[in-house]
């Protein structure tokens, strides 16, 4: 059976014919906000992202990263921790006319997978009317969470094989599954704090290699 | 170029986060008054309940209530049983029930800026048979939930 597609669809999934290679090779890139983040804050992540430069328009690309919280609440005493890696999959397509220049036009999706353990104390809670002091402790609570996440982002060159650039990301939450009873969790390494959808951002260094 | 730029900067700036807590945050158990034909019963003696503190002290939790069809009650966080001394009394009398109410304990969680609090599943329940002629456990589940009763409390007709 014949599918008919409309031509420009079928534009837009085609490399464009020039003299330049499909193959133009690797790059590694690093986000410098998230880690940033993790450094400074009570939250964040590591994230490298090896991609592969198919003729400057699709990069296909491998997300690997690990995410950490340790954040304390000053008025209600409650502390959450968890630290575990996350994995993402997804393509890059370069939305500018003139694809084999300096600058790139990204969009592109991605979708990614963390499995992780909470942890979740609030110290010295004591019961109102019975008045003793309970303990109120998750420990290693199993989750995992699949999501997806649409990006947007700029990039640049800046020297030889150095580019930097910015993307933003809309991530929707696809699936989420923690053990026990104990409620919700706040952050989820990777997603970021705890939501149905989020808007994060990055910004990238990338070394061509 | 630049108007893409300028839009990015936009959208990261208004990506903010809120806080959810739930409005209705506090755990309490739901008692409802029946009379021995299943109809809802004013109660017609002064109900006080009262529980014992770890300090061996006592704390009123429910204070002369009267002609009253609905009360509820605290449940301690993490005890596997509760014990609750439900004190009726009139003119003509003054009699004190024991009830124990075993439970799970879970901790629940909502966000950091939330407070912490437990949810509970009851699994057992015992009482003494002076004023009150049976206990019901009708919804063992015990947490945010205001619109269902966790317990059926029957008085003694005869009194």
């Amino acid at each position: 059976m014949l599918v008919a597609t409309p031509a420009s669809a079928q534009k837009f999934f085609t490399l464009e014919k020039d003299s330049i290679p499909v193959f133009r090779g690797f790059a590694l890139s690093f986000d410098l906000v998230g880690a940033g983040m993790a450094m400074f804050s009570d939250y964040g992540q590591y994230e490298g992202t090896l991609r592969l430069n198919l003729h400057d328009e699709w990069f296909p690309l491998v997300e690997i990263g690990l995410g950490r919280a340790d954040a304390e609440d000053e008025v209600t005493k409650n502390r959450y921790t968890t630290k575990a890696p996350y994995f993402k999959v997804g393509v890059d397509k370069n939305l500018l006319k003139e694809k084999h220049g300096p600058y790139r036009l990204l969009v592109g999706l991605r979708y990614a997978y963390t499995s992780y353990k909470a942890n979740i104390i609030r110290p010295g809670l004591v019961d109102p009317y019975w008045q003793y002091e309970a303990i109120y402790d998750v420990k290693d609570a199993p989750c995992k969470m699949h999501w997806a996440e649409v990006a947007v982002g700029l990039d640049a060159k800046i020297w030889g094989p150095l580019h930097l650039g910015w993307s933003v990301r809309y991530k929707l939450r696809i699936a989420h599954k923690e053990e026990g009873d104990f409620g919700k969790v706040w952050y989820v390494p990777g997603f970021g704090v705890n939501s149905n959808g989020r808007i994060d951002a990055t910004f990238n260094a990338t070394i061509d290699i | 170029m630049r108007k893409v730029l300028i839009l990015l900067s936009v959208a990261f700036i208004v990506s903010c986060s809120s806080v959810d807590c739930p409005v209705k945050n506090w755990v309490r158990s739901y008692y409802a008054v029946y009379d021995s034909d299943g109809t809802t019963l004013d109660l017609h003696d002064t109900l006080t309940i009262y529980t014992e503190r770890m300090d061996g002290s006592d704390t009123i939790l429910l204070n002369k209530g009267i002609g009253i069809e609905t009360f509820d009650l605290p449940v301690s966080y993490t005890l596997p049983e509760d014990t609750l001394y439900f004190h009726f009394f009139n003119l003509d009398y003054d009699v004190t029930d024991t009830v124990w109410i075993q439970k799970e304990n879970y901790p629940h969680f909502e966000s950091l800026e939330c407070k912490a609090t437990y949810f509970h599943k009851v699994t057992g329940l015992r009482y003494t048979t002076h004023a009150i002629d049976s206990l019901v456990l009708k919804n063992p589940y015990v947490n945010y939930e205001d619109q269902t009763t966790n317990f059926f409390i029957y008085p003694d007709s005869d009194r």
